[in-house]
């Protein structure tokens, strides 16, 4: 019976979730009619597959209860290397491969250096980024890499549309599908869940957990690259500050998800992504200047957490204690 | 009635090798720093001029200043990504103040205030929510960077008339040295003796070793915590403040770069003096050392991102010599 | 006698369903060395954290020098003078045992920003050194001090300033060599001499006759028995009897009585250095073997040296005739070896999962059929029958593993355990924290599983390993004690375990 009260739970959250989604669209329409335009609605698609494709990264390494820093300073690598492949007159496929070969090396070396040789995660990936963010100069000292762009078709991935929807949509959506796959569907999924949630038992189970830590730095570099490649469609060049935005919704996104969603998974990591991406767009609809939104992402984020965190609970519940004990106190003095 | 708890007490080796070794591990550094000095000096005789080591001294002195709270909260085992922000904050309220003719004390008084601010939240969900630090920094940071740009619906603000300390910025000691040294080196060599001499430099250390057993014995960790977070936050926030004196603006993007520079100085001076513990005398050494390196490359030629990259070598490499020196040092606890 | 310093009168305390302590009965005067006995579980360490003000008690009075006392924090229990060193002392490694010591008390002004004068320090250890003359060198760090250094300056820690009238110390000897023994007696000499009472908890029940002046036997959560080690001596009283009580066979399921089958693992000659001395034996499909030893003794270092965490370094270790090295839990539950830990919360369970997660923990192989994907509805299945096996109680699959009872989780262990298929299974310490119940159902398992495969109960539980294993060797202090011919008697394995001596 208890199985069924769990199953009760799970869906209370995730249509207590749902409802949260209709009330804030709901809200911003009323607030800015344009939100529910079509051109809105797939901005909205559009931003949220760049900025969820890094969150779903982000989401593997805070699964094995560790940070990744780096995001920026790979996305600026990434991207200003796929620029210059593309410049160089290389097809789009060549150019994919090479990010996601330089983003997977960058992963693997932090991932590594992390859990072979335990350095400390925060400090590790501040300092790859900011090697990697350097490194984004080497190739033309921080010009803007725009030719061969429009040839190679990379603004494809941005402005084609399948059954209606944008590509980037679609791709989101099929590497989410993947990743949920994979997480709760295979054996490495578990491997990577006790591996964060109790690393001596997954060891003492026969688990391999430095290498999940490594894959997860791994996986995030590459989901990072994925998701500058969908800014480069965008903008239709590479520049060594793309990328610069994507750290944070993501971090918002994983952690806003979690809480609400009770755990970190693919499936929270997208419902809060899905959340920040539409506060963003309403907002900027409704003209609030772009240098509010990273405050506003941040707020929600430190919100989300302190409310659905155990201690926010067990400080609101000694508060309560302490009142009752101050008023059975005076109850028994009067 | 007597014991023999240790066979080994007699014969340590109190010799003069122990020394030494006490010295080069106290040192080595200020001797890389004078090698490099020279070195670059050799090359580009410009990088002693009075004019190069005012700028080289003033930029060291707000570096200084950002960092002194940050060597603490790190050398207590927690993390602050926060402080560069603030001090964009601080340095925006400052100069909106200023352009809304406040007058420069009160102007002063509000960045100081919104370091303080920022400084009790950090510490707050730290130290009594119990939410991860680089969690609630990073949104702190961001937050910080929001507000520093709003201010200045932004773009950067300027400052017309000159400050109280503007007399500190000005080169003095024959045009070599800019007045504001002084005053934070006096607040460094503060900080020095609260960690050296005071309880709380000793808790400090302790905490990040095990902060179970400093609780254990009565020290107030969450008071403690909380107190690191909001020196943190002031310091930067008065870094906030020079740094708006001494651009004559209010620059919203300000905060940036100071990141990675911060966190460099604050782990490569942890390898001196106390070795794999940040401090406040490695703190001042390996900015100078920074700052040195940083004008002998721009006068060499070296372009920024090049001396990013250096950047970022020289904290993971710090970071490598860190951990071998915590292993050769017995401490066996595992990194996960 | 001496007017008693503490005493304690109908302490009772509850943890649940569970009555850990029932009208606990104590007392100690000053000057005493007074040891607390009792097998795991039997209150002990509940009672010490009453009295330390860990834990608070539910009903019963506590007194100091008369004067009734109510503590509700460590700090209150401090202030009226009781201090306590835990089994594993608290101290900074990186701080000198100086240091250590004055931790939070540099200064009597307390506080964060009080001064701290190395010389005032200094002269303060003297002064203490003055009271209780250990030789021992404090400007070394406590990283790089032994076991009894450290065990020494954490007393000192706690008696330091502050005027401790009763010190009570968490087996303190369990991990220290004969030698350092001898030096924490003397130290516990010259604290009795300045007339602090010592508690002083321990599982080495020749220790009592060697340093206690009197002890308090604990049982079931409640104290039997209180008598001086003369009394004891004088009524030729055995403590091991008075610790068990009477002996329960019925809940140990009837022994094998065939004959056993092939060796499945046989452990030559290995040792690892610090931690065993060469241990041989031969673990048969159709038989448990007991092993019995005592907290520090070895035992789960040996277990674990075994399963590939930390790999002897010296001996061999065949599995069905072949030599295996096993440098990973990994490898060794590929070869069909596995552990149920020691410590199931941390080492057994991931606890914020249900069963259903950790059953096919350790054979995710299984778990997807040796492809990528899991077979949901085949692990839920296999799941469902294996805690059904082990008699789950609730039989719930997807209640995280820390909402159940210790003996429940015990079961989740066990059925993880069963679903790796393997051919041998080593227990540690199995039944720790287990209610009786579960207890009965996870010896009838074993019993079951040694049918097919080779099963080692590794315990501190003496009645334990002789109730539920066909053959029982000991260890003690490292070092093996096999019985001198056949079989070892209970009594004759409790005394290997506990002396190091074989009985004739």
């Amino acid at each position: 019976m208890s199985g069924f009260k769990d199953i009760m739970r799970q869906s209370a959250r995730g249509l207590g979730f749902l409802a949260l989604v209709i009330v804030v669209g709901a809200a911003l329409a009323l607030a800015e009619p344009r939100f529910l335009s079509p051109a809105s609605l797939n901005g909205i698609a559009r931003h949220m597959a760049a900025n969820g494709l890094a969150a779903l990264g982000l989401t593997f390494v805070v699964i094995v209860r560790r940070f990744d820093l780096s995001i920026p300073g790979v996305a600026a690598f990434a991207g200003m290397s796929m620029g210059a492949v593309i410049a160089a007159g290389a097809p789009l496929w060549v150019a994919i491969a090479a990010g996601i070969a330089i983003g997977a090396a960058i992963g693997l070396v932090s991932g590594v250096a992390i859990s072979r040789f335990g350095l400390p995660d925060i400090v590790t990936t501040i300092a790859v980024g900011s090697i990697c963010a350097g490194m984004a100069f080497l190739y033309t000292g921080g010009r803007s890499i725009f030719q061969n762009f429009f040839q190679v078709g990379i603004t494809d991935l941005n402005d084609a549309r399948v059954l209606g929807l944008g590509v980037s949509l679609w791709i989101l959506l099929a590497i989410y599908a993947v990743a949920w796959f994979v997480m709760q569907r295979t054996r490495t999924g578990v491997a990577f869940y006790a591996t964060g949630e109790n690393p001596v038992a997954a060891h003492f189970s026969g688990i391999a957990t430095r290498r999940y830590i490594a894959l997860a730095y791994v996986l995030c570099a590459i989901c990072t690259v994925l998701a500058v490649l969908l800014i480069l469609a965008e903008s239709g060049n590479a520049e060594t500050n793309k990328g610069a935005n994507l750290m944070m919704p993501a971090y918002a996104g994983v952690f806003l998800g979690a809480a609400i969603l009770g755990g970190t998974s693919v499936l929270a990591t997208l419902g809060g992504i899905l959340l920040i991406t539409m506060l963003l767009d309403g907002f900027a609809l409704m003209g609030v200047p772009y240098y509010y939104s990273d405050g506003m992402i941040s707020l929600i984020l430190l919100a989300g957490v302190l409310a659905f965190s155990d201690s926010a609970r067990n400080w609101l519940n000694s508060f309560a204690m302490v009142r009752a004990a101050r008023h059975a106190a005076s109850g028994e003095k009067g | 009635m007597t014991m023999t708890l240790t066979r080994t007490a007699t014969a340590r080796p109190h010799s003069t090798r122990r020394r030494l070794s006490r010295l080069i591990t106290n040192l080595w550094l200020v001797a890389a720093l004078v090698l490099m000095t020279v070195m670059i000096a050799s090359q580009r005789p410009q990088l002693l001029d009075p004019g190069n080591m005012v700028a080289i001294l003033k930029s060291f002195s707000i570096m200084v200043m950002m960092i002194l709270g940050l060597t603490w909260v790190i050398a207590a085992g927690k993390i602050d990504v926060s402080f560069m922000q603030v001090a964009a904050l601080s340095n925006m309220l400052c100069a909106w103040g200023l352009s809304q003719g406040w007058g420069w004390w009160p102007a002063i008084a509000a960045g100081l205030a919104a370091g303080l601010a920022v400084g009790l939240l950090n510490g707050w969900l730290v130290a009594v929510m119990r939410l991860p630090a680089l969690i609630v920094t990073i949104s702190t940071a961001s937050l910080c960077a929001s507000l520093a740009a709003a201010l200045g619906k932004g773009t950067v603000i300027r400052i017309a008339t000159p400050g109280p300390l503007a007399s500190l910025l000005e080169p003095h000691f024959g045009d070599a040295v800019p007045l504001i040294m002084l005053p934070v080196l006096a607040l460094a060599a503060l900080a020095w003796f609260v960690q050296e001499r005071l309880t709380m430099g000793r808790y400090i250390y302790a905490m990040a070793q095990n902060e179970a057993a400093v609780r254990s014995v009565g020290v107030p960790v969450v008071g403690l915590t909380l107190v690191l977070f909001v020196f943190s936050g002031v310091c930067a926030a008065l870094a906030g403040i020079i740094l708006a004196e001494n651009l004559a603006s209010g620059q919203p993007m300000i905060g940036g770069p100071y990141l990675i520079n911060g966190l460099t100085v604050v782990l490569l001076g942890g390898m001196m003096v106390h070795v794999g513990k940040p401090n406040i005398l490695g703190t001042l050494t390996a900015t100078l050392f920074i700052g040195v390196l940083f004008s002998g490359a721009a006068l060499l030629g070296l372009p920024d991102y090049q001396r990013q990259i250096i950047q970022g070598a020289l904290l993971l490499s710090g970071l490598v010599v860190a951990m071998l020196a915590a292993r050769h040092h017995g401490e066996r606890r595992k990194g996960g | 006698m001496a007017e008693p310093i503490l005493t304690a009168s109908g302490v009772s305390k509850r943890f649940g369903p569970v009555q850990a302590l029932r009208d606990v009965e104590f007392h100690v005067t000053p000057g005493e060395i007074h040891a607390l006995l009792g097998i795991n579980g039997a209150g002990k360490s509940t009672f010490i954290k009453i009295l330390s003000g860990i834990i608070q008690k539910d009903s019963g009075q506590i007194t100091v020098a008369g004067q009734e006392v109510h503590f509700r924090s460590p700090e209150d229990a401090i202030r009226a003078g009781i201090a306590t060193v835990q089994q594993h002392p608290e101290l900074v490694a990186d701080m000198t045992g100086l240091d250590n010591i004055f931790l939070g008390r540099e200064n009597p002004r307390r506080g964060l920003l009080s001064r701290i004068s190395q010389r005032d320090l200094e002269r303060r250890a003297e002064a203490l050194l003055e009271r209780f003359p250990v030789d021992l060198d404090l400007s070394q760090e406590v990283g790089r001090m032994s076991a009894v250094e450290r065990e020494a300056v954490a007393i000192l820690q706690a008696i330091a300033g502050e005027n401790t009238r009763v010190l009570i110390l968490d087996e303190p000897t369990s991990t220290l060599t004969d030698i350092e023994r001898e030096d924490l007696f003397s130290l516990m000499g010259l604290l009795k001499a300045q007339g602090i009472a010592i508690i002083y908890i321990t599982h080495q029940l020749e220790e009592v006759f060697a340093i206690a002046d009197s002890f308090s036997m604990f049982r079931g959560g409640t104290c039997v028995a209180r008598m001086t080690v003369e009394e004891a001596k004088a009524g030729q009283v055995s403590l091991a009897d008075l610790m068990l009580g009477e002996a329960m066979g019925d809940i140990f399921p009837p022994r094998a009585g065939t004959v056993p089958g092939e060796a499945v693992l046989e452990l030559q000659a290995i040792a690892l250095h610090g931690d065993f001395k060469p241990v041989s034996l031969t673990a048969r499909k159709g038989e448990i073997l007991g092993i019995f030893g005592l907290v520090g003794s070895g035992c789960d270092e040996l277990a674990k040296a075994i399963f590939g965490v930390a790999p002897p370094d010296r001996g061999t270790i065949r599995l069905r005739g072949k030599v295996v090295t096993f440098k990973s839990p990994r490898a060794a539950l590929d070869a069909g070896v596995f552990l149920v830990p020691g410590d199931r919360r941390t080492e057994g369970l991931v606890l914020t999962r249900p069963a259903l997660f950790n059953v096919p923990l350790a054979n995710l192989r299984r778990a997807s059929a040796g492809r990528w994907a899991l077979k949901r509805r085949r692990v839920q299945k296999d799941a469902r029958t294996l805690t059904g096996d082990v008699a789950l109680h609730p039989p719930s699959l997807t209640t995280p593993a820390s909402g159940f009872s210790g003996g429940n989780q015990q079961k989740i262990v066990l059925a993880k355990g069963l679903y790796s298929q393997a051919d041998v299974y080593i227990f540690v310490e199995p039944t720790v924290g287990v209610d009786i119940g579960a207890r009965a159902k996870i010896y009838a398992l074993m019993r079951q599983l040694s049918r097919d495969a080779a099963v080692i109960v590794i315990s501190s539980d003496c009645d334990e390993v002789h109730g539920v294993a066909d053959r029982t060797i000991a260890l003690h202090k490292g070092r093996q004690v096999d019985p001198a011919s056949g079989v070892f008697s209970r009594d004759a394995l409790l005394m290997a375990g506990i002396m190091g001596e074989v009985a004739p």
